[in-house]
Formats: structure tokens, C-alpha cells, sequence
């Protein structure tokens, strides 16, 4: 049994740092210097984005064996096939009435999902929502599972930090005050980051050759370039996300999470098998 | 060409040569091409209009902003337009004609991107990409179905819901005003999903399948993930030396077959039948043959691709074999008379 455990965990942890390591692939200057030559003629790299988007969805299909593996009994499959579909219907409203900046109301859902039902499920309604969404809209692109990976882990940790507040213990008819503070602080925070991760993924696309490359450069010469890059094109942008999702989240936080609290314990019905 | 898989290779033909070169006359090419096959995919003349219209609208966009940031970020090239104090941060130094063509490139690859995918899109029913879906994710399947089944049904209740407060009297005005909305809907769904689980309970979903995760599978995906770690590692930090380099492809090609490989095994315990299978058509097969001639140029004619308007401006050279070998990429679009006939 801890042997399962300890392996889940590598899995979790393996899957999330060859993540991380093909976000800030821009960082390396060898990776870079390769890229670069491809973009001149040389071979090996144009395919880094190729490279890249193919090991997030390396990773995101590991993760998703893994999380598979606990069978999925028919109330989660119904729960989380409902849930996404609520989400996406938020996504449509986004994308037929024009929000302010990068605010998406996807997000809320996800971290109060995450929060209330813990990391596994929180993880696939972030990665499933986004698919859903980008389903029925007709985005579906190369920039696909960099999203998934991100919302995948937004809703993860939204399960942690519910975790760390007790949150899968409480009652349902609780004052939630302090909570819905914590949980607008985390939504403002993931928006900016939720900005910062994804836009790793293109910077390196758009900005070519003006990220000083070769073999010399130091890591922080690159990341103080990003730092002007994502200051310069998207701090304004995020920041709308960050507010978004803390406003929706302190309006609309505490009615949604006792509600879902309560069909928690609803769902807590078992099948006895005659023969047991 | 009909079949999903066929369509997937076609996209990912698309954007692989596209983001592996920076000649623009070979940019736009694949640009028309594409806009060529999201127009026959068109089933009516209002989504053949949008197929030319959706590229030139995001092309009216990315075009201007990837110059304009190229140009200030970029400082190299001869034909200089104006200069900033080179003490300014970022955008300090000389603005050149150079940088702004490069961003224009980059425009007509991210537009060309756009493009191809937005035909995929269009082509592709969602009932196809969800049969794209690997057997091993069969109940990851299943919740896609479950939740693109319910979509419209949710867009209903919510207009429903929204025009029953509004007889109530009730105006959205601030974000608390959503409140009397969004709680039905949740509360509504979630009955739903409570009743749907029942359904499937009662007729024995997940009844056998008590399966847990295998030691083994578990064991094969870390020793994959790790392969691809070192792989990616070796790749990021040692490109430079050729040797490392070969290991890092290696362990990286290693490591997806890996992961790959559980993937299948788990497919094949999980079985599952089509109700109407799509047979595969000559059209399909004369697609990849298409996306082939593609891919022999983007893996021989390398050297032809390239193009950098850096340090001086030239023009673009264009050789017509690689011309021909791009517009493999409009098969689709050729055969699509024939796919229609079938």
C-alpha cells in the first residue's frame, strides 16, 4: 500500500518537474542557442516548440494514467462530466460577451471544485474543463496542453490548500468568511501566474533572436528579459485575470461552496453488491 | 479526406512546417494553403466566407503587433528608421526595418498556425476528436461525452434561469446580482449529475471494473517519466556537445515510447466497439501521401527553408521543387469532391 502511495507521488512529481523543466526551457542557453540554429538553418531545434508541447503532453498523459488507475466509479464521471460542462457554459459567455483583459470566469469554478472535492478531482476539472471549452469553441491548438496542464494544476493545488484549511471536513452550514478571503487571494495569485506560466510557452516564439543566446549567457541576463518582456506585454492583462477571479470568487464563493458541500455528503452513497 | 487521424497528421504536418521556417514566400504558401482546405471543409457559404475572413482578421492583428514588438525589441539590422536612448530598458536602441519584417514573419507563422487549426476545427467533428481519444482514457472519454452532452442543455437552464428572474424583476447590474443566477444553475446541475450517477449505478457502470492501478504500470510510467527527464535535462543543459545530444534524443524518443507503450497496454485490456465504424478511403491515403511530400521537405530541404532578413535585407529565395512539395499540403482540399461522393 505505501509502496502505491510512494510510486504515486514519484509519478506526480516526476510529471510536474518535466513540466516545469519544458516551461523555462527558454532559461537554458544551450537549449536556446539550439533553437536559435534551427531558426537559422542548422537544424536540430524550430521542433523545441514541437519538443516542448509534446513533453507536456507526455506528462499530462502519465499524470492522467495515474490518476485513472483509481478506477473512476459512476459518481465521479457524472459529477465531473457535469461540472466541466457548467464551467465550459461559463467559457461561452466569455467568449460571446468581450471581459475585461485575460479575465475568464473559467477559473473560479475550477478552484472552488478543487477546493471543496479535493486534488485528484480538482486536477481533472481544471485539465477537462479546458478541453471542453476549447472543444466547443474551436480552440483547439498547439497552446492546448500547456492550458490543460495549468488549469490541471491550478485545481490540484486548490485541493491542497483545501487540505490545509480542512476544508473536505467542514460542514456545509459554516460561516465562510476567512475562507473565501484565502481562496480570492489564491485566485488573484493564480491569475497572475496562470499569465506568467502560459506566456513562457510563446515568448520565446515571438521575441526570436532577441533573447541573448550562445553558450555564455548567465540564466539571470535571460529571466531579467522575460521580466521586461512580461512586464511590458502582459502585467495589465493578468491583473484583470487576478481581480476577476477574486471578485467572482468573494461574490460568489460562499453560496457555491456550501452548496456544493452539501451535495458532497449527498454522494455519499455506496452499492452493496447482493453477493457481498 | 474523412478520417480523424488523417486530419491529426494534417495539422500536425501544418504546424511543424510552419514553425520550422522563416522564408515568408514559403510562409504565405502554406498560409493560402491552409486557408484553401479550411474553405472546402465549408458546408455552407457562410463558413467558406469565415474560413478566408477568420486568418485575414487575426493576420490584421498579429501582423502589426509582432512587428511593432519585434522592432522594439530587436535591435540589429542596417536600415534604421529612428533610435531611442539605448538606455532605456528593452526598447532603448535603434528601430530597423529588419526587426520589423522578422515580427512580420512571425505574424504570418502564428496567422498560418491560426489557420490550419481553425480548418482542423471545422473539419473535425467533436464526435470524431473524442474517438481520437486513446482506449486507456475510455472513462476520460466518457466524461468528455457527459460533459459536451450537457453543454446545451446547461446554456438552456441558464437562459431559462435568467429569464425567470427577469420576470421576478431581477436586473444584472454588479457581480452579486449573478448570484440568483449561477446558484440554480449549480444547484440544478448537480441534481442532475446526482440522478445521472444513479442511472449509471443502476445499470451496472463500473460494476466489474473494481481494477486498481498495477504495481507494474506504475513502475513502467516512472521509469518512462524519468527517461525523459534525463533525456530533456541532457537536451537543455548539453546541446552543445553532439554526443550529448544523441543521448538526449535518444533517451527522449525512449522515454514517449515508453509512456506510449502503457497507453496501448491499457488500451487493450479496455475494450470497446464502434457502432458505425468510418472505413479508411483513398482520399485519406492520398492525404498523408500529401503531408509525406511535406514532411520530405521540412526533413531534406532544410538548408531552402531558411531565411533571416538579419544583418542585411535580401530577398526570400524560392525554389520551385519545395514550392511543389508544400502544397502537399492542399490534398485535402483537392480530393474533397471525391471524399463527398463516398
Amino acid at each position: 500500500m505505501t509502496a502505491r502511495k510512494f510510486l504515486s507521488g514519484l509519478i506526480y512529481t516526476l510529471s510536474a518537474a518535466i513540466g516545469v523543466l519544458a516551461f523555462i526551457s527558454p532559461f537554458f542557453p544551450a537549449a536556446r542557442s539550439a533553437a536559435l540554429g534551427a531558426t537559422q538553418g542548422q537544424g536540430t531545434g524550430a521542433m523545441t516548440m514541437v519538443t516542448t508541447t509534446a513533453l507536456v503532453l507526455l506528462a499530462l498523459t502519465a499524470l492522467l494514467v495515474e490518476m485513472h488507475g483509481q478506477a473512476m466509479a459512476a459518481k465521479t464521471v457524472a459529477t465531473l462530466g457535469v461540472l466541466t460542462a457548467v464551467a465550459s457554459v461559463l467559457r461561452f459567455i466569455e467568449v460571446a460577451v468581450p471581459m475585461p483583459g485575460g479575465f475568464s470566469p473559467i477559473f473560479a469554478p475550477i478552484i472552488l471544485v478543487g477546493y471543496v472535492f479535493g486534488s485528484r478531482f480538482g486536477f481533472l476539472m481544471g485539465t477537462f474543463t479546458l478541453l471542453v471549452s476549447a472543444l466547443i469553441t474551436g480552440g483547439v491548438g498547439p497552446w492546448l496542453p500547456y492550458q490543460m496542464f495549468t488549469t490541471g494544476w491550478v485545481g490540484m493545488m486548490a485541493g491542497w490548500l483545501g487540505r490545509l484549511m480542512g476544508s473536505q471536513r467542514r460542514p456545509s452550514g459554516r460561516r465562510l468568511g476567512g475562507e473565501i478571503v484565502v481562496l480570492s487571494s489564491f485566485g488573484a495569485l493564480w491569475g497572475i501566474l496562470y499569465g506568467v506560466i502560459i506566456n513562457l510557452y510563446f515568448w520565446p516564439f515571438t521575441a526570436g533572436p532577441t533573447i541573448p543566446g550562445g553558450p555564455d549567457v548567465e540564466w539571470s541576463q535571460i529571466a531579467s528579459q522575460y521580466v521586461a518582456f512580461y512586464l511590458s506585454t502582459s502585467l495589465v492583462w493578468d491583473l484583470m485575470r487576478a481581480l476577476g477571479n477574486a471578485a467572482l470568487i468573494a461574490a460568489l464563493g460562499a453560496p457555491t461552496i456550501r452548496s456544493l458541500r452539501r451535495f458532497r455528503r449527498r454522494f455519499h452513497f455506496t452499492v452493496e453488491s447482493p453477493h457481498a | 479526406m474523412r478520417d480523424p487521424r488523417a486530419w491529426a497528421t494534417w495539422v500536425l504536418t501544418a504546424l511543424v512546417v510552419a514553425s520550422s521556417t522563416r522564408n515568408p514566400l514559403y510562409v504565405v504558401l502554406v498560409l493560402l494553403s491552409t486557408m484553401v482546405v479550411g474553405g472546402s471543409c465549408a458546408s455552407d457559404a457562410n463558413q467558406g466566407r469565415q474560413a478566408v475572413i477568420a486568418p485575414v482578421r487575426f493576420a490584421a492583428v498579429a501582423l502589426p503587433f509582432a512587428a511593432v514588438f519585434n522592432a522594439a525589441t530587436a535591435h540589429i539590422g542596417e536600415v534604421v528608421f529612428f533610435r531611442l536612448p539605448s538606455h532605456w530598458p528593452l526598447i532603448g536602441g535603434p528601430w530597423t526595418g529588419e526587426a520589423m519584417l522578422f515580427g512580420v514573419v512571425n505574424g504570418l507563422v502564428l496567422t498560418t498556425i491560426y489557420s490550419a487549426f481553425s480548418a482542423f476545427n471545422r473539419a473535425i467533428s467533436v464526435r470524431d476528436l473524442i474517438r481520437l481519444t486513446p482506449q486507456a482514457f475510455h472513462e476520460a472519454g466518457v466524461v468528455l461525452c457527459v460533459a459536451l452532452t450537457f453543454v446545451p442543455q446547461m446554456t438552456r437552464n441558464l437562459r431559462r434561469i435568467r429569464e425567470a428572474q427577469a420576470v421576478r424583476g431581477h436586473r444584472v447590474r454588479g457581480w452579486r446580482d449573478w448570484l440568483p443566477i449561477v446558484v440554480p444553475l449549480l444547484v440544478g446541475s448537480m441534481e442532475q449529475a446526482l440522478s445521472l450517477a444513479e442511472a449509471m449505478v443502476a445499470r451496472g457502470y463500473g460494476a466489474v471494473s473494481e481494477r486498481r492501478q498495477s504495481i507494474r504500470t506504475q513502475v513502467t510510467l516512472v521509469i518512462g517519466l524519468v527517461t525523459l527527464l534525463i533525456g530533456w535535462s541532457a537536451y537543455s543543459l548539453r546541446a552543445a556537445s553532439p554526443t550529448w545530444r544523441w543521448l538526449a534524443v535518444v533517451s527522449l524518443a525512449v522515454g514517449g515510447g515508453v509512456i506510449a507503450g502503457v497507453v496501448i497496454a491499457l488500451g487493450q485490456e479496455a475494450s470497446s466497439t464502434v457502432y458505425r465504424p468510418r472505413p479508411w478511403i483513398m482520399a485519406d491515403t492520398m492525404g498523408m501521401v500529401g503531408c509525406v511530400a511535406v514532411w520530405g521537405v521540412v526533413l531534406l530541404g532544410r538548408g531552402a527553408l531558411y531565411y533571416t532578413p538579419y544583418p542585411h535585407l535580401s530577398w526570400p529565395s524560392f525554389h520551385p521543387l519545395v514550392g511543389v512539395g508544400l502544397l502537399g499540403l492542399l490534398m485535402p482540399a483537392i480530393l474533397v469532391g471525391g471524399a463527398r461522393g463516398v
